[in-house]
């Protein structure tokens, strides 16, 4: 029997979608044939609005694109205008940056754990990780007086100082955590029904990933050996050991290990710059923000966050407002042609889980 | 006997009770402040103890959190939503970006004044409201629906043109029919 | 690096002689094309000298000259160099090549920009709408949309806003408190 395909509206309002986005599949039964992303529910036209702005008053824009993970667009911007002005930045005040870059993606990684359980019906899992996610927000609220938006790496170094004993705090939390990962191993990744649900689910082909220009842990779920923080060293990652973990499958098991890891390297990192932290200085010097001119000329940097490259296209013209800002996001690819793509074929039940293993951010996308 | 006044009154009196203790939180997440949705809902703040719980669809929800900044193309679909769940409802607005636009005051794409599209009845403050915050503006709705001042939902409907004419402003393709209640 | 980028950028000036390279430090390698080379530019770009990864489709409205910038921004894995990748349209008749079956998502970056900027993709096969719904103004990422103006004239604001410009004076004159004098110097 030929059955008619359905058209189905996944979103914008469903607890299983990712944001305020939607997906608009045309299904016949359970199987999906065709997806089409519809975006633009959180379209906020930063980049118009950082024209408007001066140099400074743009920057408190820049950790509201994503905000799951607002560190590196901070860092992003911090990076864009010192490199266009030639601002060096002190030693201390780049390990600092790593050090908050790192704890994000931890961050990050754990919001990440509660959603894909979620979107597979684990929802204790949910309860553990956004949990033990408070102590890394407690950290944040010590050293930059905001649970989710910072605005902590400003141009020229960070903001404020570590705090008294903040040190002794960190490494508490994470001997805390690396104690939590091994239960988080016991619920989800020996949990039978997880390892039913995700091996095999939303497989993305080798070939797709050139094509769509895969990121992040995607491109390394797929045994690509691909991370920023080595290619295009920035801060003070060259001087720091850590691996990249890879895996073979390319499926939403493959890169929920490589999160995993990741987990564990960032815990890794930490450790080292809170051996390796110089004394001295946190902050340059910068001009009085309100009549600060940067130097006429483009620049694009780039950075690793916790769903994939992330980089950020600033054009000045020498006046003290931006001439032009423009962020690319890791989701950016991954939530549109790519999902369209590797949808098709797949459970509808699925879809939720694979939005979340493709790391997408709603927000990010449309900005 | 629900007839004569002072019964009707006691009854109400037990209703709103009844309602103040078990909210039921419609799951969507429109802006920025859904991120803080989390902690506020799972073990470290845990507002389940009030009362509140998700709900996934507008029919068996009774609240609907306005998650911060609504750009032009969300509205639609809030109102939609909005005109999808049962009385009683109530629209807590979250964060400075409902009160006033916030920091997106200049912006072509979002709204600024929340209440002239949705009547609401909570503001929460602040950029983004810590979840201490949020627990206290939901204890302050529990508070006002006990006392029956909760009356959100009846106001959006006797000022119905008004706020029907000010959604138009923003979408004049989207309603050009008269307003038409039943989804 | 320098050896690397000195032989890139005789590989593409011998393929493309009209290709102008401008010199920048670090793994920055930069070239401004005519933008009817630049479906042939980015493809043996592509396949031929290793830049296989599109990062990005930047844009810019340089509105004094009467032209918009588009920058390609490439990635080449084997040899951790950036190349950047500049074309002019004509702000009067903007229309562009498309380039998505070299990349796919491409295809996105190409609706961004024409919902924003007004470009033209002819033979792109895409929705029509991307981020905005019936937008009935001119493209909103031109310099010559007022966001300022379309707000007053669409939305409301809330009064006690227009005074508050400046924080610091605000308050000083709210509660008749003098400014400190560290603060002075940041006052407008």
């Amino acid at each position: 029997m030929r059955e008619k395909a359905t058209t189905l509206y996944l979103g914008p309002q469903h607890p299983g979608i990712t944001g305020n986005m939607m997906v608009r599949l045309k299904v016949m039964g359970d199987t999906i044939v065709s997806a089409q992303t519809e975006v633009g529910y959180l379209h906020r036209a930063f980049e118009k609005l950082q024209e408007r702005r001066n140099w400074l008053n743009s920057f408190t824009l820049m950790c509201r694109f994503c905000v799951p993970e607002t560190d590196p667009m901070e860092n992003l911007y911090a990076r864009a205008v010192e490199s266009l002005d030639n601002i060096e930045v002190p030693e201390r005040a780049k390990y600092i940056r790593v050090m908050v870059l790192e704890l994000a993606r931890i961050a990050t990684q754990l919001m990440w754990y509660a959603g894909q359980n979620g979107s597979l019906g684990l929802y204790t899992m949910g309860q553990w990780s956004i949990g033990d996610r408070d102590y890394i927000l407690d950290l944040f609220e010590q050293l930059t007086g905001g649970r989710v938006y910072h605005m902590y790496q400003w141009p020229g170094g960070v903001r404020r100082d570590l705090p008294e004993g903040f040190e002794g705090k960190v490494l508490r939390t994470l001997d805390y955590l690396e104690k939590r990962l091994k239960d988080y191993d016991d619920l989800m990744f020996s949990n039978s029904i997880f390892q039913k649900r995700t091996q095999g689910v939303g497989y993305v082909p080798k070939e797709s990933i050139i094509e769509h220009g895969v990121v992040g842990p995607v491109l390394r779920g797929a045994g690509i050996r691909s991370d920023i923080r080595i290619d295009e060293p920035y801060e003070v990652y060259d001087k720091l050991d850590f691996e990249i973990p890879t895996q073979e499958g390319s499926d939403i098991w493959a890169r929920a290990l490589v999160r995993r890891a990741e987990v564990h390297q960032s815990i890794r990192i930490i450790r080292q710059v809170l051996d390796q932290m110089p004394k001295g200085e946190f902050n340059t010097s910068i001009p009085n923000p309100m009549k600060w001119r940067v130097k006429a000329g483009d620049t694009y940097v780039r950075a690793e966050s916790a769903r994939g490259e992330v980089g950020y296209y600033a054009v000045s013209d020498g006046t003290i407002h931006p001439r032009r800002m423009h962020l690319r996001g890791a989701a950016y690819v991954h939530a549109i042609t790519l999902l369209e793509n590797i949808l098709p074929g797949q459970n509808v039940a699925d879809v939720s889980a694979i939005m979340n293993s493709l790391g997408t951010c709603a927000p990010e996308i449309e900005r | 006997m629900y007839n004569d006044k002072n019964s009707k009154k006691i009854v109400e009196t037990i209703q709103n009770w009844a309602r103040s203790h078990s909210v039921w939180v419609l799951a969507y997440g429109t802006g920025c402040g859904a991120i803080e949705i989390a902690p506020t809902m799972t073990s470290r703040y845990d507002a389940e103890r009030l009362g509140f719980r998700g709900a996934a669809t507008p029919r068996q929800a009774d609240v609907m959190l306005i998650t911060g900044y609504l750009t032009v193309k969300t509205v639609k679909r809030v109102v939609r939503v909005y005109e999808q769940m049962q009385s009683p409802k109530y629209v807590v607005g979250f964060g400075s970006c409902t009160i006033n636009g916030g920091m997106y005051y200049d912006s072509y794409n979002t709204i600024n004044l929340l209440d002239r599209y949705l009547p609401v009845d909570v503001y929460i403050n602040g950029c983004m409201p810590r979840p201490e915050a949020v627990i206290a503006g939901l204890a302050k709705l529990q508070q006002i629906i006990r006392e029956g001042k909760a009356n959100g939902a009846e106001k959006y409907l006797e000022n119905l043109e008004w706020y029907k004419e000010n959604q138009r402003k923003i979408a004049p393709n989207w309603i050009a029919k008269a307003p038409d209640l039943n989804w | 690096m320098k050896e690397i980028k000195d032989k890139m950028i005789a590989q593409i000036n011998a393929a493309f002689p009209e290709a102008v390279n401008k010199a920048y430090d670090g793994n920055r390698l930069d070239f401004t094309v005519h933008k009817d080379a630049i479906p042939g530019f980015l493809s043996h770009m592509k396949d031929q000298l290793g830049f296989r990864h599109l990062s990005h489709i930047a844009y810019v409205d340089w509105i004094e000259e009467n032209e918009f910038e588009l920058v390609y921004l490439l990635w080449s894995p084997t040899d951790k160099v950036k190349l950047f990748v500049h074309t002019r349209i004509d702000r009067e008749n903007p229309v562009m090549h498309n380039i998505d079956m070299i990349w796919r998502q491409a295809n996105t970056y190409q609706r961004e920009i024409k919902e924003m900027l007004g470009i033209d993709f002819p033979d792109m096969v895409a929705p029509d709408e991307f981020i905005l719904e019936d937008w009935d103004d001119i493209p909103p990422f031109r310099r010559d949309f007022d966001t300022l103006e379309y707000v007053n004239r669409t939305f409301w604001h809330r009064p006690g806003r227009e005074d508050a410009q400046d924080v610091r004076e605000t308050i000083s004159k709210r509660s008749g408190e003098e400014i400190p004098d560290f603060a002075k110097k940041y006052s407008r």
